[in-house]
């Protein structure tokens, strides 16, 4: 499968990825980048920087990991891992919002949606434009890249 | 159960938890949000000077499309925010100046004549009377600040010390018509203009300079002129200072000639009986930002209106959180755009008397010295009308235990030489025997990412007074450093032993406060006067300054005046400028054979303290004073 | 190799799931007294009218035919004859090679009301109890729920949501005592309250009142009797065994299993309820997964044990309650609070021992493992409330990230 690889090293704290992914996945009428609300909740990333106590920037991106421990998680059957493409996929439909699955990534990165506290909001590896995610596209600084890699 | 902040740390802890359990939401609140920060924007070299950008530097894009590469980038940024910070200094003392012309011409009160007479002699200008005198300087200045890019300023080499301006000259980089400086800086740094970095940061030295001399000391001199000097004395700092009994006005800003009419009127027999009829026992001025510092360096002369200072920049959100201020009056800076969701929910009345620091809830009551009646009494109705409608509605939430009675205020160039027996001989002859180590300015703002609200700021002056260094505060750290204790005299127990044993003596605390931002360029005038008693120029005195917690460009072109001087500055947290090698060696290196001074970049409290220390140590060598092994 | 899993739960499709994926050619048979796989979290979407039956599936339509499952729906299992390997069921039996039992829990029934015969008492674990409570909801005025615990909550929330005004009585004092600390109870408490609930807490029931065979009112200690023509029964469950009766499958309460999941009985296997083990739908997932690993041949053992989490999402406020929630002796707590979220950290020494989070739960999932792991946080060099995965982070070569210790 396909995966976002993150070499922590390279990253700048610039937010471009993260900006790229509230564009990717924007509610509003589509448009060039300039037009998109930073603000509205409804845009929001799905990817994030953090910091560690030394000040370096930690990008968190969905593994969309080979045990993906959101899926387990899940009771409602909205988070599925994909068994052709390895990604794990979330169906807001379908979702419960028992927010099991926020609690049982190992590592922090999905979380509920922030203006209706409903659904889950994570990677798709922006699978609407076949090409490589929007973040990876965007990245200046070379922290993120895809590469196949064997699950 | 303990509860912890939801918000940044604070040197102040009452403080802290205070605004950790607000209801409101305060900058400190905001500070974790903001926690990754471009590391592009943050080493400057992010350019966004036309269509092209914005282009940053990477080791793949070593240059923009342009070809600027990260030099020219960082540089020409750097320039652009020092120009806007001199641009806000020489706002100041222009409205200064003109205050104080339009007062002498109504023959209104100068309550600082004896400045009056000094300032006429450093300048050489007289006048058939006090009145005459203090048009003819003003017009001066005025006519400094207004002069083409071409002419150089008049007063510079009557202001500056002698070996500075001569150095100055050499250097090129004395400076022409004030405001002409900053529109060059502006029009230099434009898209595809000035490439060349060492000269772009040489503009800044001049910036520098006329900020310095012109922003900072001549605006002290006017405001004390206007307003009276400052004498020595003790008065309360913290929210402690905000009695509910009164109709309370905070006031934030830099421009105390502003509010000196409204000052006097809200002491008047008849406003005090409007506000008894509102029910309240009278008006009172709550000190916030360098404003407040300056109505409290002058507290002397109107102890009547005013109470006390409450907090700096970033205080200025808890002040309002305590339900017990009816109106902000805001003249310019460090009025942060934070207080207008505050004043919204707690209705509080907000009044801008500066068009140029306009806010957006506020209403604009331009100041305009002819109708300077009109403008008070209406003002005044307004904060009635505020009174009458929130008092009632809004449920108090006042910190009455925070701050202390017992800070010693008032210092300035003249009354601390005045304290010390109107020579400079006693601090000498201390600073000589090693009783005094050296001095360090611990000056500028506050910001919150230093560790926290004045964290940097007052772990710094801890440990300077523990190296037996004398600090001298000017700026919103004054305000952190005073709520925290460190300028009651019982602060000299924190001193080292010789630095205590002189505090002690004299009944003074270990950290000297001068007040506002402004009143840096009082502790220049010290330093001045001191190495001139010494025969020697500034940059060889066993003085450090230090902005730790710098926030704003105005801090940036103060910080370019101490470096003119040839001073070491020593900064918390770089300006934006380690994206390029060359503005790092200027800055850090090669500034020490251009005017002697240098830049110190360190978030560390103790390793800041040890690398001024040794500065210290080096500069007494080369005097051949003592010197602990 | 013929596979025959008991319960069609959360163990038992994750077990089902798992076998296919392991072994594309083995014959898989669930067998399940329901007659539609449904979620047990859901239930109280049910009964709200927010979702339909299909509406609470957590399998998708193609699930049985994608996966060449067999399903035997609808039928109760009346026992296991290990000698012969066959599952007996009405009207015939069901041979295994491997079997797993996967029959979740039942809810259990206040000793008082346990000799009852009462048609308006309900318990809330199956579709067929929700399709009951709603159904008999309608025309009950002054029903009571006992148990303010998830379930019970579950069930005002979702009888307020169709305009009952259900009463909550619980013998702690505050609700949600085993998830939640008082702040965060109250929380939601006020929220039930607007939604019509009222609830008696701190109060023990002392009988339950039959009239005509119906309950018909509920007394309280210190006498107090409140009216009630529907009792939903909200204090707990226990394992679905009562078709093991007189087997020689060994059972402490529940299924007894060891590591592997595997029951003192050759080629039978337990997993999720009905083992007693932990009462949450992941880890029920886990040990499905676990123990038709084991059916297939390739050892695994059952180690994510750690069974002290939970989520709740009451009226759009979530929140996430890790370890202890109130402090014992030792341990210091750290709270946080602000207008959309309140935080609440027990530690003890360098380790996180408790967590309650509620309203804004983004990015929380490291709190997990901080707790069960027992992780050191002493180095992180930073407030409890920054922590985050940055402070532990790692990445493999393959891209996955890694907790660095």
């Amino acid at each position: 499968m396909k995966r976002i690889m993150v070499d922590a090293q390279n990253c700048k704290g610039c937010k471009n990825c993260s900006i790229a992914c509230m564009q990717s996945h924007r509610k509003d009428n589509p448009g060039g980048f300039h037009s998109l609300d930073l603000a509205d909740p409804a845009n929001e990333s799905r990817n994030l920087i953090l910091l560690n106590g030394n000040d370096e920037y930690k990008p968190l991106f969905c593994r969309h990991c080979a045990q993906p421990e959101c899926v387990k998680a899940c009771m409602s059957g909205a988070m599925e891992k994909d068994s052709k493409t390895g990604y794990v996929r979330h169906n807001a439909a379908k979702c419960a919002s028992c927010f099991m699955c926020v609690m049982s990534c190992p590592y922090g990165v999905i979380k509920p949606d922030r203006a209706t506290n409903s659904y889950i909001v994570k990677c798709d590896f922006c699978q609407q434009d076949g090409d490589d995610p929007c973040c990876v596209k965007a990245c200046r600084s070379g922290a993120i890249y895809v590469k196949e890699v064997q699950q | 159960m303990k509860f912890s902040c939801s918000s940044c740390t604070s040197a102040d802890k009452k403080m802290e938890c205070f605004v950790a359990d607000l209801s409101v939401e305060t900058s400190f609140h905001r500070v974790e949000s903001q926690e990754v920060k471009c590391g592009f924007g943050a080493q400057g070299v992010c350019c966004r000077l036309c269509s092209n950008g914005p282009c940053r530097i990477t080791p793949n894009s070593p240059r923009g499309i342009c070809g600027a590469n990260s030099d020219q980038i960082v540089v020409r940024n750097f320039l652009r925010a020092v120009a806007a910070g001199s641009g806000c200094y020489i706002h100041v003392v222009e409205n200064t100046a003109r205050n104080l012309k339009n007062t002498a011409q109504a023959k209104g009160q100068l309550k600082g004549l004896a400045a009056l007479e000094r300032l006429a002699n450093i300048l050489g200008i007289g006048g058939d009377d006090a009145y005459q005198k203090a048009i003819n300087i003003a017009d001066a200045i005025l006519a400094d600040l207004y002069k083409p890019a071409f002419e150089p300023m008049e007063l510079v080499e009557k202001l500056a010390y002698a070996p500075r301006y001569k150095r100055w000259e050499e250097l090129g980089i004395l400076p022409h018509g004030a405001k002409s400086e900053v529109f060059n800086g502006v029009v230099k740094t434009s898209t595809n203009l000035n490439s060349d970095p060492v000269e772009m940061l040489l503009h800044c030295l001049r910036l520098g300079i006329s900020t310095g001399l012109y922003g900072l000391q001549l605006t002290n001199f006017l405001n004390d002129i206007l307003l009276g000097e400052p004498e020595i004395r003790m008065a309360p700092v913290g929210l402690r200072v905000i009695n509910p009994d009164y109709i309370n006005i905070m006031i934030t800003g830099h421009q105390h000639s502003i509010f000196a009419h409204l000052q006097d009127m809200l002491t008047q027999p008849d406003v005090v009986e409007k506000a008894k009829a509102a029910g309240a026992k009278g008006f009172k001025l709550v000190g916030c930002t360098c404003v407040g510092q300056d109505l409290q360096l002058r507290g002397a002369h109107y102890t009547e209106v005013f109470d006390g200072h409450a907090g700096n920049n970033y205080i200025s959100e808890a002040v309002l959180a305590t339900g017990g201020i009816d109106a902000v009056l805001s003249e310019f800076n460090c009025t942060l755009p934070g207080i207008e969701t505050v004043c919204d929910q707690l209705q509080i009345k907000q009044i801008c008397l500066d068009s140029i620091a306009k806010k957006a809830n506020a209403q604009l009551m331009q100041f305009d010295f002819a109708q300077r009646d009109k403008i008070s009494n209406d003002i005044i109705d307004a904060i009635i009308d505020a009174y009458k409608t929130r008092r009632g509605n809004i449920k108090m939430n006042l910190l009455p235990d925070h701050g202390n009675d017992q800070t010693l205020t008032g210092v300035s160039e003249t009354s601390l030489k005045s304290f010390l027996g109107d020579t400079w001989q006693p601090l000498i002859e201390l600073i000589a025997a090693g009783q005094i180590k050296g001095l360090a300015g611990v000056v500028g703002c506050s910001n919150l990412t230093a560790g926290g609200h004045d964290v940097l700021t007052v772990e710094l002056t801890k440990e300077l007074i523990a190296k037996d260094i004398l600090v001298l505060s000017a700026g919103c750290s004054s305000g952190g450093i005073e709520n925290c204790g460190l300028m009651m005299p019982e602060a000299a127990e924190l001193a080292g032993p010789k630095l205590k044993a002189v505090c002690k003596q004299l009944g003074i605390p270990p950290v000297l406060n001068f007040g506002p931002c402004l009143a840096i360029g009082r502790l220049e005038i010290v330093a001045a006067e001191v190495a001139e008693a010494l025969g020697v120029d500034i940059p060889q005195l066993p003085l450090v300054v230090s902005a730790p917690q710098w926030l704003e460009e105005q801090a940036l072109a103060d910080g370019a005046f101490a470096l003119a001087l040839g001073l070491p500055l020593h900064l918390g947290l770089p300006p934006f400028i380690t994206g390029s090698n060359v503005a790092v060696q200027v800055l850090c290196e090669d500034m020490k054979s251009l005017t002697g001074g240098q830049v110190l970049i360190n978030a560390d409290a103790a390793e800041s303290a040890k690398m001024l220390d040794e500065i210290i140590i080096q500069k007494r060598k080369a005097l051949n004073l003592p010197t602990e092994a | 190799m013929k596979h025959v899993i008991i319960g069609a739960g959360a163990a038992g499709i994750a077990a089902a799931e798992t076998i296919r994926r392991l072994r594309s050619n083995d014959e898989i048979v669930i067998i399940s007294a329901d007659d539609a796989v449904h979620s047990r979290c859901m239930l109280h979407n049910f009964i709200s009218g927010e979702r339909d039956e299909k509406g609470i599936s957590h399998i998708s339509d193609e699930f049985f035919v994608k996966n060449n499952i067999r399903w035997v729906s609808g039928k109760a299992v009346e026992g296991i004859d290990t000698a012969n390997k066959l599952v007996r069921i009405t009207g015939g039996a069901e041979p295994y090679d491997k079997l797993l039992i996967a029959t979740g829990a039942e809810s259990i029934c206040l000793p008082h009301a346990q000799s009852l015969n009462a048609e308006n008492i309900f318990g809330l674990r199956h579709l067929r109890d929700a399709k009951a409570i709603r159904e008999y909801a309608k025309q009950a005025k002054n029903i009571i729920i006992i148990g303010a615990g998830l379930v019970g909550m579950d069930a005002a929330y979702a009888l307020s949501q169709i305009g009952k005004k259900p009463v909550i009585i619980d013998r702690a004092e505050q609700i949600l005592a085993l998830n939640l600390d008082p702040y965060a109870a109250n929380m939601y408490m006020q929220k039930f309250e607007k939604a019509g609930c009222s609830f008696v807490l701190g109060r023990e029931i002392n009988q339950v009142n039959e009239n005509a065979g119906k309950v018909d009112s509920i007394t309280l200690n210190f006498g107090q009797k409140l009216p009630c023509d529907m009792l939903v029964m909200a204090i707990g469950s226990s394992p679905s065994i009562g078709f093991l009766a007189g087997s020689d499958i060994a059972c402490n309460g529940g299924i007894t299993v060891d590591k592997y999941l595997a029951t003192n009985i050759n080629d039978i296997y337990a997993a999720g309820d009905v083992t007693g083990l932990s009462g949450i739908w992941p880890n029920a997932v886990k040990q499905g997964e676990t123990a038709a690993s084991n059916m297939c041949g390739q050892p695994a053992t059952y180690d994510d044990t750690f069974a002290e989490k939970n989520t709740m999402n009451y009226f759009g406020i979530p929140s996430i309650s890790l370890g202890k929630v109130m402090p014992g002796s030792g341990d210091t707590v750290q709270v946080r609070k602000d207008k959309d979220k309140y935080q609440k950290i027990i530690l003890n020494g360098g380790q996180v021992v408790g967590v309650v989070l509620q309203g804004n739960i983004a990015h929380s999932g490291f709190w997990l493992q901080l707790v069960k792991n027992e992780i050191d946080i002493s180095k992180a060099n930073k407030s409890v409330f920054n922590l985050s995965f940055a402070d532990f982070y790692g990445v493999k070569e393959d891209g996955e990230y890694m907790w660095v210790l």
